[in-house]
């Protein structure tokens, strides 16, 4: 025991002098995870559950302008800004100086096509079933509002946006119709329950989650973000353990390990338990930083799943992953600056296939089937389970399996090496 | 006739891939309490032949064994070695390096301070015990490298090019050290280039060159075998002038 705990010493004292290594492990990823939250969070914040800001200009003549826009306000989607007094040709100027990221358009003569619709469709509904003696006369009323929108929102985005719209154009509409039918029979005014009626009772969806709660954590740029930068840190630990490692082997010191009665799996396991510990304090900062430091700078805090103990494991499995696999790396390379290369670049590539610098599932199908390839993209799944998700041991089953093949792999060939070179 | 410490029988090596064995049917006998160097060109096998003895590669044939009375530990725990480079950590202090190795020889955790400061003492380094190795210079480093090899008293001592880049002062230290060393029973294998040295300070010498031990006796007896004045002389009248360059 005495051997392994001077061992996991001297591989402190070693880590702490290697100030790349710590730089890598520890600054980068915390200048990482404030950079890339803060870039990020204003595209997050458009699928989180805040209104959009819409800018209404209304230039109609009659009231149905304002009651649709008081429909677009009371459906909660939006943060109406309205405005009578922009210039129709200025809308778009309007969207680029940021007033809002999109507008619609009521124009002038809505009100007025609106109820010259409804009126038909009343009559013609009356005609057809003997109320009214009215000649049939259909004809199609051209009447549009316009949608403005900024480029940056993605089209399916936008298309929800229009969507939203519509319903409430279509409740509007159908209100009109109703009250067409009743002005046909000399009822100026809609009976209060068929207006309650027509608003309120309408047929709900009641949404349901994946994981099989009724609430879902919203994802946030932090809840993406913390875990996927804490990734990137921990694996880079592959330019310091790995550094550690041929430095060790191209040096006597090497050679006279070999000479002496102790095993080299000891000098091994000194080694990766001290960069386990590493990994475990990265989270403990990065996750620090998400959860109490997010906040004063307008970042979302980051909420810590519920299930410490599922956290705590998959904590472990990753950071056992990347301890093996600079371990891998280090021993397989000759030098110094293969190990710094070729496992830095590795990183960059396994962290762009996984999904940390953006989320695997916007990625092209054929991406995100070579992604499974990378030990980052099932570390992040695990998290993604525990901070997304909120799902249980075993949605987790999967990503842990993996990610324990994948270390076992690592550390057999590892070893296998070692053993080979021996005796050769 | 005393029994001899090593017993080396018809040792070959022969690497991976390679054509050609770098140690050929080497067989010699080591006695205790000798300062035996084993001498040659570069590539002539020496460091094969020290690296199977300390266990660090295996022979393709052959055997060797250490006839050790009261060898309680196992083998590796009464060898010293000091290899030719640097084997030690350049971010830690002169005293974390020599504990760290002591702790790995099952130096008794007690004594281990205690047994550190007494080597750095005996090569000089008591002064600077405390600071980075890195700051060292070579001579300094290569006493370390020594202190580090002898920290566990080994009952053998195998010492790869001991003295290489260093200046005079520390050569001296370094080499009256090992005949203190064997004075008190270390038995010591060396290799050197430097063969002035080695005519000095060895009783016997094996002369190795492409893998075979083309002589083996004591510096005297050779120098009047071969009719020379020196070691230098034996040493080129037995493996010639011409270069040894393997590309």
């Amino acid at each position: 025991m005495y051997k392994f705990l001077i061992s996991f010493k001297k591989e402190t004292i070693q880590f702490w002098q290697d100030k790349t290594g710590f730089t890598l492990m520890f600054i980068m990823p915390m200048i990482l995870v404030f950079v890339m939250t803060m870039i990020q969070d204003s595209a997050f914040k458009l699928v989180e559950n805040k209104q959009i800001s819409l800018l209404v200009v209304n230039h109609d003549k009659g009231t149905y302008g304002d009651t649709l826009t008081t429909y677009l306000s009371n459906s909660g989607m939006f943060d109406i800004v309205a405005n009578k007094t922009i210039q129709h040709a200025d809308i778009q100027k309007q969207i680029t100086n940021k007033t809002a990221i999109a507008a619609v358009y009521i124009p002038t003569d809505f009100s007025k096509k609106m109820l010259e619709k409804s009126k038909q469709t009343s009559s013609l509904l009356l005609t057809d079933f003997g109320v009214s003696q009215q000649k049939k006369e259909f004809k199609i009323i051209p009447s549009s509002v316009e949608f403005y929108n900024d480029p940056v929102l993605q089209e399916n985005y936008c298309t929800s946006i229009m969507y939203m719209i519509q319903a409430q154009l279509q409740n509007l509409e159908s209100k009109q119709m109703i009250a067409g039918i009743y002005n046909e029979m000399g009822i100026t005014k809609i009976p209060k329950h068929v207006d309650e009626n027509v608003q309120k009772n309408k047929i709900t969806i009641d949404r349901k989650f994946s994981s099989g709660t009724t609430e879902q954590s919203i994802p946030s740029s932090s809840q993406h973000n913390v875990p996927a930068w804490t990734l990137f840190a921990m694996f880079f630990m592959v330019v310091s353990l790995g550094t550690n490692i041929v430095k060790e082997r191209n040096s006597g010191t090497f050679l006279r390990l070999q000479t002496m009665p102790v095993h080299f799996s000891l000098i091994i396991i000194s080694k990766q338990t001290l960069y386990m510990c590493i990994a475990i304090l990265q989270v403990f900062i990065i996750f620090g930083i998400g959860m109490y430091a997010f906040p004063y700078v307008n970042l979302p805090e980051l909420i810590f799943p519920s299930n410490i103990l599922a956290t705590f494991v998959v904590i472990a499995a990753c950071g056992f992953t990347a301890v093996s696999y600079a371990m891998l790396i280090g021993i397989l390379s000759k030098t110094e600056e293969q190990t710094n290369g070729f496992g830095a670049i590795s990183i960059i590539i396994f962290a762009a296939l996984g999904g940390i610098w953006v989320p695997n599932f916007i990625m092209p199908e054929m991406f995100q089937k070579i992604s499974t390839i990378s030990p980052l993209h099932w570390c992040i799944e695990a998290f993604y389970v525990l901070f997304l998700k909120q799902g249980n041991w075993s949605d987790l089953l999967k990503p842990l399996l993996v990610l324990l093949f994948f270390s076992i792999a690592c550390q057999a060939i590892a070893y296998y090496t070692l053993y080979i070179r021996k005796k050769s | 006739m005393s029994k001899p410490l090593i017993t080396i029988t018809n040792i070959s090596k022969r690497y991976n891939q390679a054509h050609e064995y770098s140690l050929h049917n080497v067989s010699l006998e080591i006695m205790a309490g000798e300062k035996f160097g084993i001498l040659g060109p570069n590539g002539a096998g020496k460091t094969t032949l020290i690296s199977i003895l300390c266990c660090i590669q295996k022979q393709t044939e052959g055997t060797y064994s250490y006839n050790l009375e009261n060898l309680t530990h196992s083998t590796q725990s009464i060898l010293g070695f000091v290899p030719q480079d640097f084997a030690f950590y350049e971010e830690l202090t002169a005293i974390q390096n020599l504990e760290y190795f002591a702790a790995l020889y099952n130096i008794p955790r007690k004594t281990i301070t205690t047994r550190c400061m007494h080597v750095l003492q005996t090569l000089g380094l008591d002064t600077v015990a405390r600071k980075k190795v890195r700051t060292f210079s070579g001579g300094m480093k290569r006493r370390l490298n020594l202190a580090i090899g002898i920290i566990h008293q080994p009952a053998i001592l195998f010492l790869d090019e001991p003295t290489v880049g260093v200046d005079i002062q520390s050569k001296n230290a370094i080499i009256t050290y090992l005949n203190e060393l064997n004075a008190q029973g270390t038995t010591i294998i060396y290799t050197s280039h430097h063969l002035s040295e080695a005519e000095h300070f060895c009783n016997t010498i094996a002369i190795i060159d492409y893998g075979k031990i083309i002589a083996c006796d004591s510096v005297e007896q050779l120098k009047e075998k071969h009719n020379a004045a020196n070691l230098k002389e034996v040493l080129l009248e037995l493996t010639g002038e011409g270069y040894r360059d393997n590309v």
